[in-house]
């Protein structure tokens, strides 16, 4: 087994409507979707909101139940585990998430939330637990003696310390990152990239890193995954995606990069519209109805392009091969 | 509306000292010697009722009894409507499914009829059962608040970091859920003392809650009424204390709001 999480053909759907009402047809918030995540990995996940990105994280920790596909951790299938053994691998793959103001409970002081897994998994003595939420406090750079304090006394970019305390309490080998900085100051950003950079280097961890901009994920993913309704349109080496990217997609969420450098030429592509609704997606490629690129045509409405390998990176373009990186056309 | 609880809690405290304090000064509320009818002196400081009986001795006792009989209320109320919301907001059992229909059913139903049949089914009770009657009809609109905001925080991201890290169900529940989903559920159960007190006066007065001879505001102010124009403080004295004790509840009521739930303002 070399790879710690292997996600396949995951599909997440919500209905609504039903009782008393016509049902609605679903929304299709994640529609087919495979990755792998190697141990110590980071993969980056990217993609505007409501694409799927948060929806996929819930789902591989199974704190939503997938409408289909497997999701297999370290080689063991999810979707077969008992309840109390699912409870049990809850330690080894943990969640960050990104509003620092609902993440933590307003009831409870910092440290009783930083010690509740390793009071629900019986780590250590109880005499014990306070000394070690103050070794976890101190880990993510907070005072030990903020632990009997109350989340509204903090920062946002503290809350968000907290919770990564929280979450390293239990020892997880892999840590779903929603979304962890795009609620927090650019300045306070950088210091939890690095303090997630920092972390994943002591601890080994491997991260799946959502963001909704490719700036951050360049930071501190290895590998980088592009969203669009709920499928993967891109997937390769960050180097790759963000320097020579294939799909349409990418290519405009590349060109939205500020560039520190203002010699450069380099052209922005703003996309004309809004993603179609993810109850009623386009039968061929999702992307056509805002795809800029002059290849584009009858084939792109009605086949559904499959992620394939081009080059050195996965695309799902029917012309992946003939597009080239970067972008040639700008839309007016 | 005021920004302070001083106001309420003044109200509230000496209401509580006249149900306190106010039956072992006054002299006997069952007792007939003085004059009937007679206006406010020194000797009778609210005056004497068609009996001869003593109004502030009434009041006074009638204090404990309404007191009593909304404080029992509405807590009965509260731990029934809590346990009931909790359960049918956390949802996935057919328990939960079945007790949201029934706090659906029973909040249909309006109060005041239910109580009426329950209390001429029943016949004259002891002020407790009494009690514990009212209470019983007060849990559905509690329940459903409750279970409304145990929806509501379901949905929380430090409810789902609990269950990511591994929590069963009833320890989410029970540290999570419950402790938010409780601060509106007080705040409803306080305001509830109002409507408890008016409750146990409106039966008293339709002569289906405390029975005469003992005392309780509601009889007093059933009583009064042939006495109108004779001895007016006979009906004005239990309707102050009524508007005294409701205002005082729902003060109280709104400023624990404040305090609990700051962030709704």
């Amino acid at each position: 087994m070399t790879q710690l999480l292997e996600v396949e053909g995951l599909v997440k759907h919500y209905q609504s409507g039903g009782f008393l009402s016509r049902p609605k047809p679903p929304v299709r918030a994640v529609d087919g979707v495979s990755f792998t995540v190697a141990p110590g990995e980071t993969l980056g996940l990217v993609g505007e909101s409501g694409s799927g990105k948060s929806t996929i994280g819930r789902n591989i920790l199974r704190l939503e139940v997938p409408t289909a596909g497997t999701v297999r951790f370290e080689g063991v299938d999810l979707a077969t585990v008992s309840p109390g053994e699912l409870r049990a691998l809850r330690r080894r793959m943990q969640i960050i998430f990104q509003d620092p103001f609902g993440s933590l409970n307003p009831r409870r002081s910092i440290g009783a939330s930083v010690a509740e897994g390793l009071e629900i998994h019986q780590m250590l003595p109880k005499r014990e637990v306070a000394s070690r939420v103050s070794e976890l406090l101190a880990e993510v750079g907070l005072d030990p003696a903020y632990a009997s304090r109350y989340p509204h006394e903090f920062s946002g970019g503290q809350r968000q310390r907290i919770g990564i305390a929280r979450a390293l309490a239990v020892e997880p080998r892999f840590v779903v990152c929603d979304e962890p900085v795009s609620a927090l100051d650019v300045s306070v950003q950088a210091q939890v990239i690095n303090l997630l950079l920092d972390l994943r280097d002591r601890r080994g961890l491997a991260y799946l890193f959502i963001a909704h901009d490719l700036a951050v994920v360049r930071q501190i993913a290895h590998r980088v995954a592009v969203m669009y309704l709920g499928t993967i349109v891109e997937l390769g080496a960050a180097s790759t995606v963000i320097e020579a990217p294939r799909h349409p997609y990418t290519q405009a969420l590349v060109s939205a990069v500020p560039d520190p450098d203002p010699r450069s030429a380099r052209s922005r592509i703003v996309l004309a519209g809004e993603p179609p609704s993810p109850s009623a997606p386009p039968p061929g490629c999702p992307f056509e109805p805002r795809c800029f690129h002059p290849l584009r045509d009858a084939r792109c409405r009605t086949e559904r392009p499959v992620l394939r390998r081009v080059a050195e990176q996965d695309v799902a373009c029917h012309y992946a091969e003939v597009i080239a990186a970067p972008p040639l056309v700008p839309t007016s | 509306m005021t920004r302070t609880p001083w106001g309420g809690a003044a109200l509230a405290a000496a209401l509580l000292a006249l149900a306190v304090i106010g039956p072992w000064i006054a002299p006997d509320p069952l007792l007939m010697e003085a004059g009937t009818l007679l206006p406010p002196s020194s000797a009778h400081l609210l005056g004497t009722d068609q009996h001869s009986r003593d109004v502030f001795a009434r009041l006074a006792h009638g204090a404990r009894v309404s007191l009593t009989v909304a404080g029992v209320a509405v807590i009965i109320a509260l731990v029934i409507g809590s346990t009931v919301g909790v359960i049918a907001g956390a949802g996935g059992s057919v328990l939960s499914a079945s007790l949201r229909r029934i706090t659906d059913l029973a909040l249909a139903l309006p109060r005041i009829v239910v109580l009426m049949v329950l209390l001429a089914a029943l016949g004259t009770l002891p002020p407790l059962t009494f009690a514990m009657i009212i209470g019983v009809t007060g849990w559905p609109a509690i329940a459903r608040l409750v279970r409304g905001e145990t929806l509501r925080l379901r949905q929380a991201e430090y409810v789902i970091a609990a269950r990511a890290l591994g929590a069963p169900p009833p320890r989410v529940l029970w540290r999570e859920i419950l402790p938010g989903a409780l601060a509106p559920a007080i705040i409803a159960a306080t305001l509830g003392v109002a409507d408890a007190i008016l409750l146990e006066a409106g039966l008293s007065f339709l002569g289906l809650g405390i029975m005469a001879p003992a005392p309780s505001w509601g009889g007093m102010i059933l009583e009064s009424r042939d006495y109108l124009h004779a001895a007016p403080w006979l009906l004005l004295v239990p309707v102050a204390a009524l508007v005294a004790a409701t205002s005082s509840a729902t003060l109280l009521g709104e400023a624990l709001r404040r305090f609990l739930q700051p962030d709704t303002q």
